[in-house]
């Protein structure tokens, strides 16, 4: 039994193939993940098999449907049991909320929509949004807002959910949360399509589904592929073209000073209040030159407070920080011209090309205009930009957009680099070359301070900070923390600690 | 129809939460009618000239004294031109009259060949409204002085006596029509540059592609968008009303439940221009520009509220056919003014029912149910 029959399928954009003669079925009743790297056609497939795109050529079935010319029966809700069934659930990249409605006021507006009847309150409850409930959409965390976008696309219990990255940029303890809430709401009936750049979470799934170039490259189960998830994330990047562990160019052409500061990065007493609130409070630390230090802790617990005071674009309300030995309240200017900043959420000119994009910070930054365009060239080489060079920097897929960024924060060579969340919603593949970077950098003298919600990562950093609701609850190697939480992998202990920290 | 409420509702609260709508439909109107109020005066000024009398006579010294009675004027006296020169380029007055010294000689050898008085008014070109009326004061006050003064019998016995009466604004007071044609500039407003915004919103936040995913339909989201407009734009039309005759106190002489109905179908035809703006562009900052520039200014430029259509230049007497805001100023200038003008009220109300109704169709066709076309 299929709930969706794809065969050869074509969808151009333009004269850009985004799926290329693609067939494939969806079996009723499991979880199947979508892989691919960015710019694969993950949300493309997607959204031709609910409508909202046509194909070129192909035919598609669901669930006896053909979404092109029948998309409104797919959304007509039917009656079975006594209780209003919707054929169909989509959750899209953006979980489609009004950020100005209360979290009730958006569930209220989706099963109107929808015309189905629903249990609020117990909704409420399974998604733990209950105390919430009266909150703006847009005021809730990350993870919160996902799994309201859930819980929305639950209503009226679909036979077919389609989540269209659903766990992107949301910190591990909400991922399990989310999966968990999918598995204790489906009925073995259910069928669900989850598209994911976390390979992790694709592993646990009935059947992965890895796409490229608009086709599909492996179709089976995860676990066929690979025993473990590790493993599973290696075999799936050799089925991608395979990551071939380069020197790193950027790394090579980095023009880097060895500067006579042994401590490059000092947080001292940083305290963020607001009004009773404390964002971040007592947050010290030292960064030794050519050191990766990570920052890890669930949404909301005050990395990014932190990382916006060490550059001074927030205020500290007390204690202070110093980059190079430079203290960024007395010198904001100075301290920052040391720094590299990428900031969490997509920063760059959206209706400029990734060139021009690039040429602007590097002269923002200071690059002489004679040495500019070899830098700008060198670095859309070195990021794999090429392609993308006359592209509007809105128009690029997630992943690339992260790439342009961090292009665009060490164009300028600076000694230090700040990176908030570089690689979510980045493939695996990008996010291997990015580590590649990284680490090569470090090795070269440059520090590097990042957070990251993928737990595989926090192994490259020499140390780790452990953030949660405004306080360090440990520093440590990985292999100090994994010991002092009794854990195998990083993701048990990063749960572990922060459930201590709760007792 | 469970649809089409829920979207009505979420698109109040959505209202309601957005200070800048409440800005542009309470706090603007507002404004705008101080401003029209105590701000813009197209009626005569008074403005103040120089007066440099090299005449000794006392019948002359008169002419000066009613120069200076004079409601139109404020006078200064002068005794040479280089202190004229000054005060106006100091702009401490608006222009000058000088009279020379054989000016009384001269009226008293009464008309004829190379006969009559000259008198020099000196004008400042460089604003040229108000030389026009330094000029037309001065011609006036000097010819009221000569029909009471002793000259009078040198002049001629006028074969036409004018009579002026103004209909329907007897002061010619231009706040009355001025203020009320604010009231379109508000729902010209309303209509075209907050729901210009509306729809390209739900696409930039991705809320288009969930909703396009429900049951809603076509004729939901377009009249999801219009209903609550609609409603707000009342609304402020009410408290625009209200304002206007009971703390402005403008005279309203026709009839309030035609000046609801028509003030509807033109919200109506305005809520169609930004619907559709904001439906073919999808971004918000391209309809907002476009919906000032397509919207607006035309409604201030081209609508005769500022301007009068018949003194444009003919290409743009016609372009204002299209533009909505001009029937409406229309029918609430003589809805206000002259009270129930039943042509003009049918006239204007068709023309308004036409381009609503093709706006709303346009809208409607324009509205996409899937991500591409």
């Amino acid at each position: 039994m299929y709930t969706v029959t794809i065969k050869n399928l074509t969808k151009k954009f333009g004269s850009t193939v985004a799926i290329d003669n693609l067939s494939l079925n969806i079996e009723k009743g499991k979880i199947t993940g979508l892989i691919g790297a960015d710019g694969a056609g993950k949300t493309t497939l997607l959204r031709t098999i609910v409508g909202l795109l046509l194909p070129n050529e192909g035919e598609i079935n669901v669930l006896g449907f053909n979404p092109a010319t029948e998309k409104d029966k797919l959304l007509e809700g039917y009656t079975k049991d006594g209780k209003i069934h919707l054929p169909l659930g989509y959750m899209p990249q953006k979980f489609g909320l009004y950020e100005d409605l209360t979290v009730i006021e958006n569930l209220r507006l989706y099963a109107d929509l929808k015309g189905v009847t629903h249990d609020f309150d117990k909704m409420l409850e399974f998604t733990t949004l209950a105390p919430f409930q009266d909150r703006l959409a847009g005021a809730l965390s990350g993870g919160m807002k996902q799994k309201l976008g859930l819980a929305c696309t639950l209503l009226g219990n679909p036979e077919f959910l389609l989540l269209d990255e659903p766990s992107v940029g949301v910190d591990p303890i909400s991922r399990r949360d989310l999966i968990k809430m999918v598995r204790e709401m489906i009925t073995p009936e259910t069928t669900v399509l989850w598209s994911t750049a976390y390979l992790d979470e694709a592993h646990n799934f009935d059947t992965a589904v890895v796409i490229d170039k608009g086709k599909v490259i492996y179709e089976g189960k995860p676990h066929d592929l690979a025993p473990t998830p590790q493993e599973f994330e290696n075999k799936v990047i050799d089925l991608m073209g395979g990551y071939n562990k380069e020197e790193s160019l950027i790394a090579q052409n980095y023009d880097y000073h060895a500067p006579d500061v042994e401590l490059t990065v000092e947080a001292d007493n940083l305290e963020k209040r607001y009004g009773n609130f404390y964002a971040v409070k007592n947050n010290t630390f030292k960064i030794k030159k050519g050191e990766i230090f990570g920052l890890l802790g669930p949404n909301g617990a005050g990395k990014s407070t932190s990382f916006k005071m060490m550059c001074g674009l927030a205020r500290p309300t007390s204690g202070t920080a110093r980059i190079m030995e430079i203290d960024i309240k007395k010198n904001p200017e100075r301290a920052r011209s040391n720094l590299g900043y990428m900031a969490q959420k997509f920063s760059l000119y959206g209706s400029l090309t990734v060139k021009e994009n690039l040429d602007f910070f590097a002269l923002a930054y200071g690059i002489s205009i004679l040495k500019k365009d070899k830098k700008v060239n060198e670095v859309i080489e070195v990021f794999g930009l090429k392609e993308y060079e006359n592209t509007k920097a809105e128009e690029l897929p997630l992943g690339l957009k992260q790439r342009l960024s961090m292009a665009a924060a060490l164009i300028h060579n600076p000694p230090v680099l700040f990176l908030d969340e570089p690689t979510s919603g980045v493939d695996v593949l990008t996010r291997r070359d990015f580590w590649n970077h990284i680490t090569s950098l470090a090795k070269k003298g440059v520090t590097i301070l990042v957070t990251t919600h993928f737990m595989d990562e926090a192994e490259y950093c020499d140390r780790i900070s452990l953030f949660y609701k405004g306080e360090t609850i440990a520093v440590g190697t990985p292999t100090e923390l994994k010991q002092q939480a009794g854990a195998n992998d990083m993701e048990t202990a990063f749960i572990n600690l922060i459930k201590e920290s709760e007792k | 129809m469970k649809i089409l409420l829920a979207l009505i509702k979420k698109e109040i609260k959505q209202i309601l939460r957005d200070p800048s709508s409440i800005v542009i439909a309470f706090i603007l109107p507002l404004i705008s009618f101080l401003i029209y109020m105590y701000g813009v005066n197209l009626d005569s000024v008074k403005v103040t000239i120089g007066i440099k009398n090299d005449d000794n006579s006392p019948e002359v010294a008169t002419l000066v004294k009613s120069f200076g009675h004079s409601k139109y004027v404020n006078s200064i006296n002068f005794d040479n031109m280089e202190d004229i020169k000054t005060a106006i380029v100091r702009s401490k007055i608006k222009g000058a009259v000088v009279i020379p010294n054989d000016f009384s000689t001269k009226l008293s050898r009464g008309q004829g060949v190379n006969k009559g008085a000259d008198l020099l008014i000196i004008t400042d070109g460089s604003e040229v409204n108000t030389a026009n009326y330094v000029q037309s004061y001065a011609n006036m006050i000097a010819n009221q002085w000569l029909i009471t003064s002793k000259y009078k019998m040198h002049l001629p016995r006028p074969l036409i006596n004018t009579e002026v009466r103004t209909w329907y604004n007897p002061d010619l007071n231009s706040h009355y029509f001025i203020v009320p044609g604010s009231i379109a500039i508000t729902m010209t407003l309303i209509g075209i540059l907050l729901t210009s915004l509306v729809i390209a919103r739900e696409w930039e936040r991705g809320t288009m592609e969930a909703l396009l995913s429900t049951k809603v339909r076509v004729i939901h989201i377009v009249l999801g968008k219009y209903i609550p407009y609609f409603i707000l734009g009342m609304v402020s039309m009410a408290f625009n009303v209200f304002l206007c005759v009971c703390i402005f106190q403008i005279p309203f002489k026709g009839s309030y439940l035609l000046l609801f109905l028509i003030s509807g179908i033109f919200l109506f035809t305005s809520l169609g221009i930004g619907l559709l703006i904001s439906t073919v562009l999808k971004n918000q900052f391209m309809a907002s520009m476009v919906a000032m520039s397509l919207g607006f200014m035309p409604a201030l430029m081209l609508s005769g509220l500022m301007f009068p259509i018949n003194s444009m230049p003919v290409f743009f007497q016609y372009l204002t056919a299209i533009i909505p805001p001009r029937y409406y100023i229309s029918f609430i200038e003589s809805e206000f003014m002259a009270g129930g003008v039943n042509e003009i009220r049918l006239a204007n109300a068709f023309y308004l029912t036409v381009l609503g109704l093709i706006l709303f169709v346009a809208v409607y066709k324009k509205t996409q149910m899937r991500l591409e076309k």
